[in-house]
Order: C-alpha cells, then structure tokens, then sequence
C-alpha cells in the first residue's frame, strides 16, 4: 500500500514542542525503566491449569458458558454448545487451525459457511444471518477471561461479532496470565519490524451495556452469548 | 514529652472544651503542654480561595511560633494537614522551606500523636452512650490518619461504636465552599445528616472542628437529639460506670 | 454538540439540577454501583498503589515527550497507507472530516463514541454538508434521539435519564411499544442500529489509546458498536484528543487495565479492539481507506503550565463518581461535556474562565477525586490552582473577597491583632444569638444559617483558659 498524507504537522509539532521544551521529535526518545511493574506479580507462578481454573472462574463474572474438552471429543462439545443456543447455521474463519484440528470436516456437514477473504459483500451478508460464529483463540487471557484474536488474512472481523452467539476454541496452550504476556508478544514482533494484524480484538465475554441506570444488560450490538472451548490438547 | 498545643481557630473560639479535653487528656498521658500564645490560624480559608501571597505570610507566622516546639499538636485533621501543606508553598530548597519542613516532621493531629507516637491505644476513658464517628477527608485522605480515632474509641470503656455508612462522603463544609455554594452544601449536610439519624447513634464525634459546626449546625437546625462532640472530649473522660 | 451545553447561567443550572428529582435519584444509584464496583477491582489487585504509580509516570513521560510520540504515531499511521491530518482547531479538523465526507459521497455515518467529537460540534458539521450521523452507543444513541439531549456523563452519556424516560423516548420517537426493561430497551436499539451499521458509507472512532510504536488505535467498549464502526464501513476516520497517547504496548496494557477498572469495576471490558491501519489485501472486511485526525484544540495552552497533569487523563470518570457535588447538581450542572471533578479542572482551560470561572469552587476540596484517580492527577489541587489564578493573575475575584483576605492576612499576621478580634467575636455576635446558637447570621454567616445554626464564640476562649489555669496553678505553672 502507498504511503499516506500527513497534513499539517510541522507546524503542530513545533507549538507543542516550544511548549514542552522538547528537543527534534525525531531525535529517539528513551523510555524510562518504570519505578514498579505490579503487572507482572498478577497470577506469577501459575501453571496451565491453575490458569485454566482462573479462566473458569472468570467465566462467571463474564457471563461466558466454559467448556473444557479434548481434541478427540472436540467435535460433540460444539454440538452441545449449538444445541444449547438452539442454533444452526455457523461462520467460521478461514483459518488452517480448523482442518488441523480434524474438524472442518464436522463443520461443513452444518449449515456453515466458511469466511471468504476476497468476498467482502457476500462475508459479511452471511455472517450476519448465521447463528454461530466460531474462531481460535491466538492469546487467551486467564485472569481477564479474555480471548485475543490477531485478526488478519481470512480471519474475518465479523466472524466473532455479527451472529447472536460466538464460540471460541481455546488450545490449552494459548493460555496466559493476563494481558501483560499479550502486549509482550505484540511488542515483540513490532521490535522486529513485524507486521502485526491489521485487528486485534481482545475478546471478553458476550457484548453488553450498563448505559441504561447502570443496569446490566447482555447482549448489545455484538454476540448475546459466548461460549469458551478449552481443547486439552491443543 | 514536650508538647506545643496547637489550637485552631475554631477551637479558640467555639469549641473550646475540645482544647480544654485534648490539654488535660496529653497531661493524663504524661507530657507537658504549653500554649505559644502568638498562634493565629493555619491560613487554609486563604489558601483554599486561592489567595496564596497571602497564605504565605501567615505560614511564616506559623513557622516562627512553632519552631521551637518540640512536637507541636493539633486538634484538628485539616488544619494539621494545612501545616504540612506549607512545604509546598515556599520556594523549593529556601531556608523558609527547610524551616517549614522541620515543623512538618513534628506536627500530629491529636489521636495521630496518641497513638503513633505515644503508642497508646487504650487512653483509659469511660463513656455511656451510643456513638457514631464522621471521618473528616482532609484528615483522612490528605494527612493520611484513618485508623487511629478508631483505635483509640474502641478501648473506651462503655462506648458503644456504629458504623456511619458512606463515611467518606464529605459532610459539605469545604471552608467558603458552605458559603459560595451554599445550596450545593445544604444538600451533601443533609444527606449526611440522613446517615447519621440511620445508625440511631446519640451521639457524634469527630476530630476536626469545621465539621462538626457544620453538621451540628444542621442537626441542631432540624431539631435533632443527636450531641455533638469532638473525640477528645471522649478520650478525656473517665467516669465511674 | 459544542462543548458548553445548557443554560448560560451557573447557579441557574445548579438549581435546575438540584430541583431534578429523577436525575439526583438516578445518579445516586448509578454512583453507589460504581463505587462499590471499582472498589473492588482495585482491591482485587492488591497493590493498586503500584499500578497508579506505574500509570501516572507512563502518563508524565509521555505528554513530556508528546511531540516525539505524535510524530512517531503519524509516521506508522503513514507507512501502513493511512492518511494522517493534525489539526490545530476544532474548525481544521471538522472541515478535513467534511472533505472526507464529500469525497466518498458519505450519507450515512456510524460513529462510535467519543467525547473530542463532541467537544469540536463534529455531528453539526457533518449534518451541514447533508451527511447523516447515527451515534451507535447506546447511551449516546438515547440522547440523539431524544432531541440531542447533551450527555451529563463522560463513560455514561445518559446517566441524567431513568429507564422508565428512555421507554418514553423510544416510544415518543421511534414508536417503541415495549417496556422500560433494560434489556427490551436494549434489544430494540440493537435491532434499529444494526440495519445502519450495515448500511454506513464511512465509520467515525474516537480513540481511547494511541499506540506510538505502531501506530495503532485502542477502542475499549462493551457493547461491540465501536468493533461494527471499525469493521464495516469501507471508509474509516478515527479522532483523537492530542494526549491520548502512549509509547507502545507495555504502556497500552497498563492504562487499559486502569481505564477498565476505574470506570466499571471490569478487569477488561468485553471488547478493547486495537487497529492498524486501513485492511490489508488479504483481509474481507474493515475499512479500505483509513484517516486519523489529530486535535489540539486548546490543549496546547495547558502544556509548560502548572496545569499539565490535566492532559494525563485516561477519561474513566471514577473521580465523577465519587464527586458529592456531581452527585447532588448532576453533569448538566457544569454546563461542560466534561462535569465532575475533572471537567472543573479542564473546561476553563479549553475554554476560559469568563466561561467557567465558577466551576473551580463547585467542590468543597474533599480530595475525594484524587484518592481514586488511577493516574494521580491532584485533581483538588489543580481547582485550587485555579482558583488561585483567578484571583492573582485574572482579578476575577469579588472586591468584597480580596479586602476581606486582605484583612484576613494582617489579623492572622499580628498576634495582638488576632487576640483582639477573637475576644471581641462574642460581643459583635451576641445581637444575633439565642441560646448560644446563631440561627439568622449577618453577611456571609447569611447563607450559612439558610440550613444550618452557627455557634456563638465562646465567652471564655480556649486562650483565656489555659492562661487562667496557668495563674491559678493548676497546671504547669
Ligand atoms: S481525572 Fe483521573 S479519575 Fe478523573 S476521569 Fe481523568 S483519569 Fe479518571
């Protein structure tokens, strides 16, 4: 892609920097070492499956139906969590992960439709008429009850947040701490000059709302509810 | 133990069996108390209402009378606070801000002092009645003393002690804010009032002066039951039971 | 929406909020749950001490070095194929928004929340040029609909507004026939904005965090509508506040914590979507073309001053919620977008103080504020700072006011003259005493005694006390 315009911003930049009494703001800045990091004390010192009771936990407050299965199995949890949500249809990302797992197979003998990356129209008129959307979890956050999808490629953005329900398959691996260990990982890769996805969403819980007297309400503009598969052995 | 009792100006002149309690309770206690006669007030209606040259020289005034002190106490969380304070009004690294911060390192609100310096917890007093106590915010959330008034009200003997809900919730004095804001003042006095009237508490105490003359103000102005006292009127009890 | 609102008049606006029944019941409830919710969060943490610590000197570095980290940010906006355009004035950025506007023949926009719209008037702007804005939050979206009532809350626009009057604006303006439950209400609103989502020629953003080393944009919501903005309308501008800013992600994780706990007592909202740059070639949805528009708008004037900790702010509103004076007037009362604590902080100084010059003394410097704000921003102090100016610099204080400091200062200055005063005090006041108390006060003492009984000074000071004790031998003599 061509380099944007940037309009306007000597002259911003130098009111802020007589103002500051900033030097050339091309000249690198260092970031100070921060007096304290309470960020990596949280959960220090869990393993994988203390994590995963955390999540468990966590699933609780975030009104967040928690499944934990195995690879073999995998294929009978979603259909329980399907009909629990009384659905049918699915969208799913177009994502390898699926036929590693064994189950895009399972997938398409539903009602579903898999995520067309060159397709923007069609995508997204059928992702907001299916039931389910189903992904992978990249990063899940056990503290936060949190999945992290680095939404790039045919990943789809919509696939987790236009259908009324969204499930996400969580590797046992994916599993960390808390959002520190994710910002660490995207941090990483920018250091190296790595392109990063074009949409991170940190996803936690089905969407809601307390706008209206503070009240709670699930279930907003995005999925109403949300199921997290823990898959042992991935 | 010396002490340079430090009155406030509403202690002065309205509540002074507060003073008079606090002088004979520090006694009790074992120090000697005396009174620098040249104290006036701590400056904090000038500061809070931005008039800053001004507040300065009634610090130096301050800074003078107390000086030689070697602790000097106060019965009052915010005017204590408002010395404290006095560090940031002068010049960084001035002589006056050295004198300053030399008065700040022995200058304690009352129950402050009892129980972190004299390290006393259990004062020896008795009295019968049914108490709630209003903590004042510049004496919590600016001069940090939260826990000591609790501490030391639970060892008097007789005194029945119940939660205030919402206590931190200001009572509505804000020093000229009772006066500028009068309507907006009213209201957060009255709803304090209504937390208080709730515990079914006789009795008020707290340990800053302003406070109570508002929210004893209201109360006497609703025709309330409810006594208002400064704790060290309490501490400084001792009745037979 | 501009970023004065209401009745030009203070105290008018004061006693229209105090007479509201129905606001002051709806915020005293929404403020304890708030209260009670952020409590906790904090508490869970343990060591929520080290976090703000750790916000507060993110937040100083950074606006420190705001010039060097806006041009980084612009820079990787850039490289990504992002156009980036730094305006100086809320009118520069609106005319930019508009340009955009007309080139992609925009009708309809969908704009998620975001308060510096609000402040630079961005929706009028737009629907000058013949554009439609739907604001899809769902607090906002009650408010557009009911005739543009402004927001009396940053987090919560609506929070002024029961359920039961929100069932009567949908029903008023949108033929709502359910009832005042939350979640019909919300159902409905959800169904009406999803046919605009889907039909939105351009997204418009606010930005909760920049994030300098990559150039990417952290929205954190809960209820999705910033995620639809973001990913459905082809063409896609985000506005940001100056200062809304970080160096990278480690920094991102932390104020994200902060923000989230602060506001609503969630160890993360359910959503906090972080974009860069416009879609890639591989990529279905999200926008083709992506904007950032960059405003200063007045808070230049705040750096170098001795009000720079302003520009710290994450925007969470905790010290709103604990605020007593917000509680009882209501946001509406400060005839800002930005109320509370807060707002009495920044509106003189984005605007002036022949605006706001009374909204440095709507608090009684309770600290409340600063005991909660996750990045220590001395919240009370900076009202104190203003009311310092005003009196100093801007000589917007009362004649009546500066005499009696004045006088105030020579008293307390000679101790014989403080002797005397204080010893004449229950002479002057005895005229209007009964029974010790003073119901009906002269001057000042007026408006005191309106609610409350003034004492009369002792006839015995505490002074004369000690000193006759001290004679009599008592004590220490
Ligand atoms: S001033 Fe502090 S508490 Fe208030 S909104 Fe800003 S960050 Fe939050």
């Amino acid at each position: 892609m061509p380099k944007g315009n940037i309009i306007n911003r000597d002259s911003f930049l130098t009111n802020i920097r007589e103002k500051i009494g900033g030097i050339a703001a091309d000249k690198p800045v260092e970031k100070p070492s921060w007096s304290v990091k309470p960020q990596k004390k949280v959960l220090e010192g869990y393993d994988q499956d203390q994590l995963i009771s955390v999540l468990r936990e966590q699933c609780k407050e975030i009104h967040t139906d928690f499944y934990q299965t195995t690879l073999a199995e995998l294929t009978g949890t979603i259909t329980e969590v399907m009909e629990e949500y009384e659905s049918e249809s699915i969208v799913y990302s177009d994502d390898p992960r699926f036929d590693n797992a064994n189950i895009e197979e399972y997938l398409q003998g539903l009602n579903a439709f898999k995520w067309d990356r060159n397709d923007r129209e069609n995508s997204i008129k059928v992702a907001e008429r299916a039931e389910v959307g189903i992904t992978f979890s990249d990063i899940t956050l056990a503290e936060s009850g949190t999945v992290v999808l680095l939404n790039d490629k045919g990943q789809g953005r919509s696939v987790s947040l236009l259908p009324a329900n969204y499930i996400a398959i969580i590797p046992k691996t994916s599993i960390v701490k808390r959002m520190t260990q994710a910002t660490d990982y995207i941090h990483a890769k920018v250091e190296k000059g790595e392109d990063i996805a074009s949409c991170i969403n940190f996803i936690t819980g089905p969407s809601n709302s307390a706008d209206i007297e503070m009240n709670l309400v699930v279930g907003v503009h995005g999925p109403i509810r949300a199921a997290y598969i823990v898959v042992d052995d991935l | 133990m010396k002490i340079s009792f430090f009155v406030t100006c509403l202690g002065d002149m309205f509540y002074v069996n507060a003073g008079k309690a606090a002088v004979e309770l520090l006694e009790h206690l074992g120090c000697e108390v005396d009174f620098p006669k040249a104290q006036t007030c701590c400056g904090q209606p000038a500061y809070n209402s931005g008039y800053h040259k001004e507040t300065l020289e009634v610090a130096k005034h301050l800074v003078e009378t107390f000086e030689d002190a070697e602790y000097v106490v106060g019965i009052s969380g915010s005017c204590v606070y408002m010395i404290h304070e006095y560090v940031h009004l002068f010049e960084e690294g001035s002589e006056w801000q050295k004198r300053a911060s030399k008065l700040k390192d022995k200058t304690y609100e009352l129950t402050q002092f009892i129980v972190d310096v004299l390290d006393v917890e259990d004062v020896g007093a008795s009295y019968e009645g049914v108490a709630t106590y209003h903590t004042s915010c510049h004496m919590t959330r600016l001069l940090g003393v939260t826990e000591a008034p609790f501490r030391l009200l639970e060892n008097v003997k007789g005194l029945q002690m119940i939660d205030l809900p919402n206590r931190h919730d200001c009572c509505g004095f804000g020093g000229t804010f009772s006066v500028k804001m009068s309507d907006i003042s009213e209201q957060m006095v009255d709803e304090k009032v209504e937390h208080i009237e709730e515990t079914k508490a006789n009795l008020l105490l707290g340990a800053d002066g302003s406070c109570l003359m508002n929210i004893g103000g209201r109360l006497s102005r609703n025709g309330s039951s409810v006594e208002v006292k400064h704790i060290a009127e309490i501490l400084n009890s001792r009745g037979d039971l | 929406m501009p970023m004065h609102i209401g009745e030009k008049d203070f105290k008018k606006r004061v006693t229209k909020g105090l007479e509201d029944d129905f606001m002051r019941g709806a915020v005293r409830s929404a403020q304890g749950r708030l209260q009670d919710k952020r409590a906790t969060a904090a508490d869970e943490l343990g060591d929520w001490e080290d976090w703000r610590t750790l916000g507060s000197e993110i937040r100083s570095h950074t606006i420190e070095h705001l010039d060097y980290y806006l041009h980084q940010l612009s820079e990787k906006v850039a490289e990504l194929g992002g156009h980036v355009f730094f305006a100086e004035t809320g009118e520069e950025a609106n005319e930019y928004i508009q340009k955009v506007a007309t080139e992609k023949e925009a009708k309809k926009i969908a704009k998620s929340k975001s308060m510096v719209t609000e402040e630079i008037s961005m929706n009028e702007a737009l629907e000058a040029i013949g554009c439609e804005v739907i604001e899809t939050d769902l607090g906002e979206y009650i408010l557009q609909i009911d005739d543009h009532d402004p927001p009396s809350h940053i987090v919560a626009p609506a929070l002024h507004k029961n359920k039961e009057q929100i069932r009567d604006v949908f029903h008023e303006k949108l033929d709502y026939l359910k009832s005042e439950k939350p979640e019909e209400l919300a159902l409905f609103a959800r169904e009406k904005l999803r046919e605009e989502f889907l039909s939105a020629d351009l997204g418009i953003t606010g930005c909760n965090f920049a994030v300098a080393e990559s150039g990417s944009f952290a929205l954190v919501t809960n209820e999705g509508n910033a995620r639809m903005v973001s990913a459905l309308p082809k063409t896609q501008i985000t506005v940001m506040g100056m200062e809304r800013i970080v160096p990278g992600w480690e920094e991102l994780d932390i104020v994200v914590s902060l923000l989230t706990r602060a506001a609503v007592g969630q160890k993360l909202t359910s959503y906090i979507t972080a974009l860069t740059g416009p879609k890639q070639l591989e990529e279905a949805d999200g926008p083709e073309e992506f904007h950032l528009v960059i405003v200063d708008n007045g808070r230049s004037k705040i750096l170098g001053t001795e009000f720079q900790e302003a520009l710290h702010c994450i925007r969470c509103a905790a010290c709103i919620n604990v605020c007593p004076v917000y509680r009882h007037v209501g946001g509406h009362a400060y005839g800002s977008i930005y109320p509370g604590p807060i707002g009495a902080v920044l509106s003189p100084l984005l605007s002036d103080y022949d605006e706001y010059k009374e909204l440095p003394y709507a608090s009684s410097l309770c600290g409340a504020c600063t005991e909660v704000c996750p990045v220590k921003i001395p919240l009370h102090e900076q009202l104190i700072m203003h009311r310092r100016k005003i009196v100093e610099d801007e000589k917007k204080s009362t004649l009546s006011e500066r005499v009696v400091m004045r006088g105030f200062e020579q008293l307390v200055n000679s101790a014989n003259l403080y002797r005397t005063a204080t010893k004449m005090a229950p002479f002057l006041t005895t005229p209007f005493a009964k029974n010790q108390l003073i119901t009906k006060g002269p001057g000042p003492l007026k408006h005191w005694t309106h609610a409350r009984d003034f004492p009369q000074p002792a006839n015995e000071r505490f002074r004369d006390w000690f000193e006759n004790r001290q004679k009599r031998g008592e004590k220490n003599a």
